[in-house]
């Protein structure tokens, strides 16, 4: 475990601590270790130009260590939020920032592109970025109408479409599906709904789920990949009810899979009830899947709480339920592995809940978790996606008003002291004997 | 590139382009930059400390110090989304978190949760929409509301009515009095009630309070302090208030002649001037306590909306020197020469990160200098920027984190 901690890559001084720490509390009351985070407070820099985040739907670590955010970027209130952008001009703050942000490791702002103003056939509501092994950008829309993947260059070039504009309208039943990606409406006070508008975003009628189509997807909602068999995995999505595996050069779908690597079935919309027995089909959305290094894909099944996992040709291995008294949005929105060799542990983040769970992959048992409630450093509305960079540190964005990118710094193995261990803030500065 | 896309190149520039225009025409000469002397700030990112319970904040949409250096917020506790922000209330829960915190909290220094209170209860009214929360000097807390009725599912509101009264309560949420007849209607020449209040503030020499007033009505009252009765009432530059609609707000208009709603502060000061915020005319009018007009400035007159002047502070030294001003438009809080009343410097810009700011609302000062804000809309959030004394800093300063 101690040497194991060494390759985790966290400093060699909070590795010795660590394992000390270890040995004293006798690897703490249930004996078990787990990877230990602190929130950056500050970290992303600000922003330039007065430009703020709208709802965060996506976020990917490349290989130089750069964090990708992808969000709503007319997920503002104008009358509160954006006066800059407004015509007339209402403020000096705030403008949207554009789609696609790119944050270098010290949090400075690099990069930025993206939109419909930049790349024809931008999804409605983009959700879903990940980059691929030639350092590319996927991303994939939760709108009702968004039915394709966009695999883009790192700096925002069009490369490929994939999924057909419009699918075949064969599918029947879903209709449209719980909207993680932006449902900022607050019912609160009586209409007047100041600062929590939709953004003036026109309700658009939604796409009935197809999941057996062969030429487009229901709302792509995550992506990984297979760079030697040049597949990617699909999480297919907020809409459909599977997971599709397209060929990564021309888009093809070569095999897809439903609930236990089952033929989906649309019809089948019985919805999961804590306590009840688990549906047989996954729930849209399904926001996740992840493949790890041993060949087994990672299934998020959000709305029923649970974890699925696959071979590489479907065929179903294990499931796992995380926090499953959770009902409405559920429980399972993204996972991230460690970047350790064996991935060892699995992070989750729970939007519902408003924490990160740490798993141990192989067990899927979970070893502890973090976060909480609010809007301070460390805490969370409504964690939408997670990702790793190759140093261990955790990258998580918020979506609905959460409109946030947080870094929670890796700091080596340590004994697990609670099941949850709240907001994860740096120790207050000690003060020298 | 299509020609199409090309074409929305084009467009989204030339967009960029105008709204580039007319936002650096809209900063003006803030986007010069100059070093000047002023007292210096940096956030405490980590203050308060994570409330208790799962709670979590509304809108917040007031905040007071009481002698201890103890700090009050007042939120809206039904400013939530049920669906995605309060899961843990529901019935039954669907999720673990969170639960709305009760309207009330105090603070210690620290930044732990020391008390909670607040709401409706026996033998008063509770505001539909309460706002403002100040402590005078013998620590009793002051709640004014900018409600209108009815609000979903309010009892005892009647349609058509207005929160028109102010609540009076001490230290620790016993119910001392209520001021003004509640569920009235708009009248700002009204010596029995008030019209949608904003906030509360204290001379204590002449056991009075000066009442921002508000929302519904166009004026500044002062009330004894002991019996609630209002003592004196005057509108912008000393009229008489008049109710009659303004309309919005144009830069390129004359000066109103009336406050234009809300009237977001009165604050008195011991050398006899009382400082209002004229939120949505982007001015502070000054007076004598009399209600006798002094001088008005104007603070980014281009700021339409919710406009530039949402509350102010004064710094904690015995001559005031400066005014803190919270502007929940522009995502600023201004250092101002009180004297003078020419803007220093500022800090702070739009965003949910520490040091940042959604809808600065309120502003408070305690005795060793500290400034607390309150962020309203989906800001939810109260910071605290520590004083680090006088200093050399620049005119525009963005966030203020402490250093590495």
């Amino acid at each position: 475990m101690i040497r194991r901690g060494i390759l985790f890559g966290g400093t060699l001084l909070s590795v010795l601590a660590s394992s000390a720490t270890a040995q004293r509390a006798g690897r703490g009351a249930s004996g078990r270790t787990a990877p230990r985070f602190e929130v950056d407070l500050l970290w992303p820099q600000p922003m330039p130009n007065r430009w703020i985040l709208g709802s965060a739907t996506g976020v990917a670590v490349d290989q130089s260590d750069h964090v990708f955010v992808v969000h709503l970027t007319d997920s503002f209130t104008p009358r509160t939020e954006i006066g800059l952008a407004t015509n007339p001009v209402t403020g000096e703050c705030c403008a949207p920032a554009p789609n696609v942000l790119e944050f270098d490791p010290a949090g400075t702002l690099v990069g930025q592109w993206g939109g419909p103003g930049q790349v024809s056939h931008w999804p409605e509501q983009n959700a879903g970025l990940a980059i691929d092994d030639a350092g590319n950008v996927w991303i994939g829309g939760s709108g009702g109408a968004d039915s394709r993947i966009l695999k883009l260059t790192h700096d925002g070039k069009l490369i490929a479409e994939f999924g057909t504009a419009t699918p075949v309208l064969s599918g029947r039943g879903a209709g449209r599906s719980e909207d993680t990606a932006y449902a900022g409406v607050s019912p609160g006070r009586g209409g007047r709904g100041a600062g929590r508008g939709r953004g003036g975003r026109a309700e658009v009628p939604a796409l009935p789920a197809n999941s057996n189509s062969m030429d487009s997807f229901g709302g792509p909602a995550g992506f990984s990949f297979d760079a030697k068999a040049n597949e990617a995995y699909v999480a297919d999505g907020y809409r459909n009810h599977r997971v599709a595996v397209i060929d990564m050069t021309t888009g093809a779908i070569k095999r897809y899979w439903g609930a236990y690597g089952g033929k989906p079935n649309d019809a089948d919309t019985a919805k999961y009830e804590p306590g009840g027995a688990f549906p047989k089909q996954f729930g849209a959305p399904v926001m996740c899947a992840k493949l790890a290094r041993d060949g087994l894909l990672y299934v998020c099944d959000t709305q029923n709480d649970r974890i699925q996992v696959f071979r590489k040709d479907g065929s179903f291995v294990k499931e796992k339920t995380v926090a499953p008294a959770t009902r409405g949005t559920g429980s399972v929105w993204d996972i991230a592995f460690s970047r350790d060799l064996q991935q060892k542990y699995v992070y989750v983040a729970d939007g519902m809940n408003m924490k990160v769970h740490v798993l141990d992959r192989q067990s899927l048992d979970e070893l502890t978790s973090f976060g909480d409630g609010g809007r301070q450093p460390g805490e969370f509305y409504a964690v939408h996606s997670i990702a790793t960079d190759s140093k261990g540190n955790i990258y998580t964005v918020e979506t609905y008003e959460g409109k946030r990118v947080q870094k929670f710094v890796y700091k080596g193995l340590g004994p697990i002291a609670k099941k949850n261990e709240g907001v994860l803030w740096p120790a207050a500065p000690r003060t020298k004997p | 590139m299509t020609r199409a896309r090309k074409l929305g190149v084009v467009v989204a520039l030339a967009a960029a382009i105008v709204a580039l225009g007319l936002g650096q025409a809209a900063l003006g000469a803030a986007a010069r930059t100059h070093a000047v002397t002023a007292p210096r700030f940096e956030v405490d990112p980590m203050w308060p400390k994570p409330l208790p319970n799962h709670w979590v904040l509304g809108n917040v949409i007031g905040v007071g110090v009481d002698s201890k250096d103890h700090i009050f917020i007042v939120h809206r506790n039904d400013t939530f989304d049920a669906r995605h922000e309060i899961g843990a209330a529901a019935n039954p829960p669907i999720s673990e978190c969170c639960v709305p915190a009760p309207p009330v909290i105090e603070f210690d220094q620290a930044g732990n949760v020391v008390n909670a209170w607040g709401g409706p209860g026996h033998g008063y009214d509770w505001p539909s929409s309460n706002h403002g929360i100040s402590l005078d000097d013998k620590d009793n807390v002051w709640i004014g509301g900018n409600g209108t009725c009815p609000p979903p599912g309010t009892p005892g509101c009647p349609a058509g009515t207005i929160d028109s009264f102010i609540l009076k309560f001490t230290h620790d949420g016993k119910f001392l009095m209520e001021i003004g007849t509640p569920h009235e209607t708009v009248n700002s020449n009204s010596t029995t009630h008030f019209g949608r209040v904003a906030k509360i503030s204290f001379d204590v020499k002449a056991n009075e309070a000066f009442i921002a007033d508000g929302y519904g009505n166009k004026r500044v009252a002062v009330i004894d302090m002991d019996n609630g009765k209002i003592k004196r009432f005057w509108g912008a530059y000393g009229h008489v208030p008049s109710d009659s609609n303004l309309g919005p707000y144009d830069p390129n208009a004359p000066l109103a002649q009336q406050f234009r709603n809300p009237v977001h502060c009165a604050e008195p000061t011991p050398d006899g001037l009382v400082y209002v915020c004229d939120r949505v005319n982007d001015r502070i009018q000054v007076f004598r306590k009399s209600g006798e007009f002094v001088r008005e400035k104007i603070i980014k007159p281009l700021t339409r909306g919710d406009g530039s002047v949402w509350d102010i502070a004064f710094s904690r030294d015995p001559q005031q020197k400066y005014i803190f001003l919270a502007d929940g438009k522009n995502e600023r809080v201004y250092v101002l020469d009180r004297q003078s009343l020419d803007l220093l410097t500022e800090f702070g810009d739009g965003g949910r990160q520490p040091g940042e700011f959604f809808a600065v609302h309120s502003i408070a000062t305690d005795s060793k200098g500290n400034i607390y804000t309150a962020e309203t809309y989906e800001g939810k959030r109260i910071q605290k920027f520590v004083y680090k004394g006088m200093s050399t800093v620049d005119s525009i300063q963005g966030v203020v984190w402490p250093k590495r």
